[in-house]
């Protein structure tokens, strides 16, 4: 496989080159000019078709040069939502050659709109952003970049890849209207809903110290540890009365709109239990990540949502705690083996 | 300057360009050239501001319309007149253009429309000022291009360094060597299938198929335009001045006009060349007239075409010629002049065509005893015209001063009264005298002489060479010339003397290689440049004298010269802009040139101060207004205080004061 990727690359013309519609106007009045030259035998048509000509040789030479030469760095955010414009940064340098290049267009293969680059003189490094959006969740291979130019005279679009490997991981949507289920609760989960803004003190139970990780509340950090482990340490609390609740994506279904939608209204109540500030694990497949509270844990839990993959006939999701302790975000008509009993028909 | 703007300046250049480009060929003939031009020149000094153009709109839109209606008619019911409505109705919408603030699809409408204008100059036989305004053209279009598309792009509040600017106008020296590559090297094969209209022809007095004497009240003006270009590929025959070129015969007069006899003469073919003397070639470039005639030195061999024409000899030996193109032609001539001996044995009876060389007006009998009595003392026909030839150079006076009436306009008048006339005059009256004592003889007009261009190896006629004689026939020998008017009367009134005759030479030398080498460029010259070319990459030069020297012309290599140096004063006038004028830095520059040029050698990077201080140490003419002028520049150069409009011009006032007080002390100075 790897050897008929590296066959297609190959294969792949190093430019593509695209008529514009001025390009189209310029070719059709060389065409005539050509008549009109033959015809008549007038010398100074052939000086004029002669332009004609040189100036879409001229054009070939200039954007050839524009979009050599470069290095091309990406910078791409921690994470990216469906549907939401994420910002990437590209920073362009002119790295060999005496000219400049102008009216660069920077876009991630596959996509339509790209940031612009109007000028980069040689040595000169220009960095620009550009807001892009990817519609579905997962983990996204950017493979390369195309440097894509009209310039000088906007009569062809000449395009090249870069290789810039690299990726983004986009989480699913988390704007589904869900309401945490009653009945669970009901049921026997003990916990009771906190309040969103908590004081330190009244964060639960002290339970130990941790490295810091990103999503932390900067309120937890302790300093003296931070001091004496020349890293950021934080508190870790258990909220007070509960162990925190688990969300269980079942992922034996078929990919499609239904399942995709299952797993945005997961990322719904993780999202909604984070702001909370609840404790939640989440159960997706053999994927696990233990209750904790906090950003922290809402993003980790998106990134485990986001690499989630649906296989049909995985079988159902075995509970990762007491099943009373569980949301079960399923797309099956009834409840699976190990959940008939608590859920019933 | 920001891209956006400096787009804007250079449509409006490039429009300028292609305007000029069109009038190298046209002329000002269309109506609308002068008006544009001025209004473009306005535009690329000070771009209209937003609210004007708009106010123009509706006009532009109404007088665009006028003319659109003003072409229609002239297209359904005036074919002939087609292209000047056509022309003034793009140049009206280039005008607007370029007092419009552009958007995309303004852009576009410049570029087309300028380059139509380009097209419109093609369809003419443009002068050499075409290269100049087509190099400006391609450098303005390559800048104006680029910028536009940077503009479109987003780019068009973005300064761009003057040096990228400069590269991309440069880039244009490759559309131009593309033009240049293409234009040379594709084969001219094509012979014209669909034929393009005639170059626009010169009106010429004395070519047509009557020539009237009779015109009086007025002063023959001199025109300097050139007609002819004669190169000599075996070497020119002795003195330009002694050279004719022979036009058009005319056999019929009836006292006032010369006219031609239908068919008159029977063509016997080329004469005979003198025994013993070499031929002469000569290779013609001729400018269009409304007479399509051929000249040559006479007797005329052979002639054959070069450009898209056909030459043809008629009955009478004249020649002539049918196509549409300019007459580019080689011509053999016989060589010497006649054997007078030979001459002298032959008889001037039975010319071809009979009557019609005999043939006389009602004259009076003094003018028959005065043929008499010219030509009683000569034994043999040539002896006769040879006396009445000397009669008239003696006796006669040269005058461009037409008579004053037409009964002084006769040419007995002209005989017996007046005795001075220009050379139609002279030729008839001789032609007349002989044919009262029989001799067949006709009326030649053509054009005598020539200027030898050193610059350019090639014979210049212009049209003050005009000339008229008169040709006598002798059996045996066929048509000899005769001039019967006074040596270097008023013929060599050419305008290359005085100070302008260098730079006419210089300028016509050009002229004509453009028209050899661009205009009137052939297979033939292709062929010609091909083997030039492999001359020059040749390791075994050409032996001497077995062709042309090898390398590139040296017309090429000035002119490619001329275009760099055009190139530069261009980019320099649109990339060396500094200081606006009028600025601060404009006026401190010319405030110390003024003084380096008055001798006050100031150390030429002396900080601003210090120059004050050497004029005040020097004691120079106006040095308070200087150092006014001086503390008001370096006060805004070095941002001491804004230079608001009262500064300007209190500083501009400063320097005209200082320089004032130079020119007072200098012309004290040389006054002493």
């Amino acid at each position: 496989m790897a050897g008929l990727a590296r066959l297609r690359r190959w294969l792949r013309p190093p430019r593509r080159l695209r008529i514009l519609r001025p390009g189209w106007a310029l070719i059709l009045g060389t065409f005539g000019v050509g008549f009109a030259t033959l015809n008549t035998g007038n010398n100074l048509l052939y000086l004029l078709l002669g332009t004609l000509l040189g100036v879409i040789g001229v054009s070939g030479w200039l954007s050839e040069r524009a979009i050599t030469g470069l290095e091309v760095h990406r910078r791409l955010p921690r994470a990216a939502t469906a549907g939401e414009p994420a910002r990437l940064v590209y920073t362009v340098r002119k790295r060999t050659g005496r000219l400049a290049s102008a009216a660069l267009e920077l876009r991630e293969a596959g996509h339509t709109g790209g940031a612009v680059v109007p000028f980069v003189a040689p040595g000169q490094e220009v960095t620009v952003r550009h807001l892009a959006t990817w519609e579905r969740r997962g983990i996204v291979r950017l493979e390369h970049l195309v440097v894509a130019t009209a310039f000088p005279f906007g009569l062809f679009a000449k395009e090249r890849d870069v290789q810039l490997p690299g990726t983004l991981v986009v989480w699913p949507r988390t704007d589904r209207a869900v309401a945490w289920p009653r009945a669970a609760a009901a049921r026997g989960a003990a916990t009771r809903p906190a309040p969103a803004r908590m004081a330190t003190a009244a964060r639960g139970e002290f339970r130990g110290l941790r490295a810091y990780r990103p999503g932390d509340d900067p309120r937890d950090v302790h300093w003296p540890s931070t001091a004496r482990a020349g890293e950021p340490m934080v508190r870790e609390h258990d909220p007070e009365g509960g162990e925190g609740r688990w969300i269980v994506l079942d992922v034996d279904a078929r990919p499609g709109e239904r399942a995709e939608a299952a797993l945005e209204v997961a990322a719904a109540l993780a999202a909604g239990a984070a702001r909370r500030g609840e404790r939640f694990g989440l159960a997706a497949g053999t994927a696990r990540l233990t209750p904790a509270a906090g950003q922290g844990q809402l993003e980790r839990a998106l990134d485990l949502l986001a690499a989630v993959r649906f296989r049909p006939g995985a079988g159902p999701p075995r509970p990762p705690a007491r099943p009373e302790r569980c949301l079960l975000v399923s797309v099956r008509g009834g409840p699976p083996g190990p959940w008939a009993d608590h859920l019933g028909p | 300057m920001k891209l956006a703007e400096l787009h804007g300046r250079l449509a409006t250049l490039l429009s300028l360009a292609a305007l000029l480009a069109f009038v190298s060929g046209a002329g000002l003939d269309a109506p609308a050239s002068l008006p544009v031009l001025a209004l473009l020149l306005l535009a690329a000094v000070r771009p209209p501001a937003e609210r004007l153009a708009r106010r123009f709109e509706a006009l532009w839109r109404i007088l665009a319309v006028v003319l659109m209606v003003r072409a229609a008619y002239f297209v359904l019911f005036v074919p002939e007149d087609v292209v000047l409505p056509m022309v003034d109705l793009l140049l009206v919408l280039l005008a607007a253009e370029a007092l419009r603030r552009h958007d995309v699809a303004g852009h576009a409408r410049v570029y087309a429309l300028s380059f139509a204008l380009l097209l419109a100059a093609a369809a003419y036989r443009p002068s050499v000022l075409f290269a100049v305004a087509f190099v400006a053209y391609v450098v303005l279009a390559t800048l104006t291009l680029t910028v536009g598309h940077l503009t479109r792009a987003g780019a068009g509040g973005t300064r761009v360094p003057r040096r990228y600017l400069a590269h991309w106008a440069a880039s244009s020296g490759f559309v131009l060597l593309g033009a240049l590559v293409v234009f040379a090297a594709f084969p001219r094969v094509s012979r014209g299938w669909v034929s393009r209209s005639a170059p626009p022809a010169r009106s010429v007095v004395g070519f047509g198929d009557r020539v009237s004497l009779g015109e009086h009240g007025a002063t023959l003006e001199p025109d300097p335009a050139v007609v002819l270009r004669v190169e000599f590929p075996d070497g020119a025959p002795g003195l330009p001045s002694s050279l004719y070129w022979r036009g058009r015969s005319y056999d019929r007069f009836d006292g006032i006009v010369w006219s031609r006899t239908p068919r008159a003469g029977i063509d016997r073919g080329p004469p005979v060349p003198p025994a013993g003397a070499d031929p002469v070639r000569q290779t013609v470039y001729a400018a269009p007239l409304e007479v399509p005639v051929l000249f040559g030195l006479h007797p005329v061999l052979v002639m054959e075409a070069r450009s898209r024409i056909r030459a043809f000899r008629e009955p009478n030996g004249d020649w002539r010629y049918a196509g549409g193109a300019a007459p580019v032609y080689d011509v053999v001539s016989a060589g010497g002049p006649p054997d007078p001996e030979r001459l002298r044995m032959a008889t001037a009876a039975s010319p071809p065509g009979g009557p019609a060389y005999v043939q006389l007006p009602p004259l009076s009998g003094r003018v028959r005893e005065l043929a008499d009595s010219l030509t009683a003392g000569a034994g043999t026909d040539y002896d006769r015209a040879l006396a009445v030839q000397r009669w008239l150079r003696r006796d006669f006076a040269y005058t461009l001063e037409l008579p004053a009436t037409a009964r002084q306009a006769t040419l007995e008048y002209f005989l017996f009264e007046r005795r001075a006339g220009h050379c139609e005059y002279f030729s008839t009256a001789m032609a007349v005298l002989l044919r009262a004592v029989g001799l067949p003889t006709r009326n030649v007009n053509g054009f005598l002489g020539g200027e030898w261009n050193t610059l350019g190896g090639y014979l210049l006629v212009d049209q003050n060479r005009a000339h008229s004689w008169v040709e006598v026939w002798f059996e045996g020998v066929g048509w000899v010339p005769f001039d019967p008017t006074p040596a270097g009367a008023g013929l060599a009134a050419g305008g290359s003397r005085g100070w302008f005759g260098p730079l006419r030479f210089v300028m016509d030398g050009l002229e004509h290689r453009w028209g050899k080498w661009v205009l009137d460029y052939d297979l033939e010259r292709q062929l010609e440049v091909a083997r030039r070319a492999g001359d020059a990459f040749s390791r075994a030069p050409r032996a001497p004298g077995s062709g042309a020297p090898p390398g590139p012309p040296p017309w090429l290599i000035l002119g490619g010269l001329l275009a760099v140096a055009a190139g530069a004063v261009l980019l320099r006038a649109l990339l060396g802009r500094r200081d606006p004028p009028g600025g601060p830095a404009r006026a401190y520059v010319r405030l110390r040139r003024a003084y380096e040029r008055a001798g006050y050698p100031a150390a030429e990077r002396s900080p601003p101060l210090a120059f004050v201080g050497a004029l005040r140490t020097l004691d120079a003419p106006g040095r308070e207004a200087a150092e006014r002028a001086v503390r008001r520049y370096a006060a805004a150069r070095f941002g001491l205080a804004e230079l608001d409009e009262a500064g300007r011009r209190a500083l501009a006032a400063d320097v005209a004061e200082a320089r004032s007080a130079l020119r007072r002390a200098r012309a004290r100075t040389t006054a002493r």
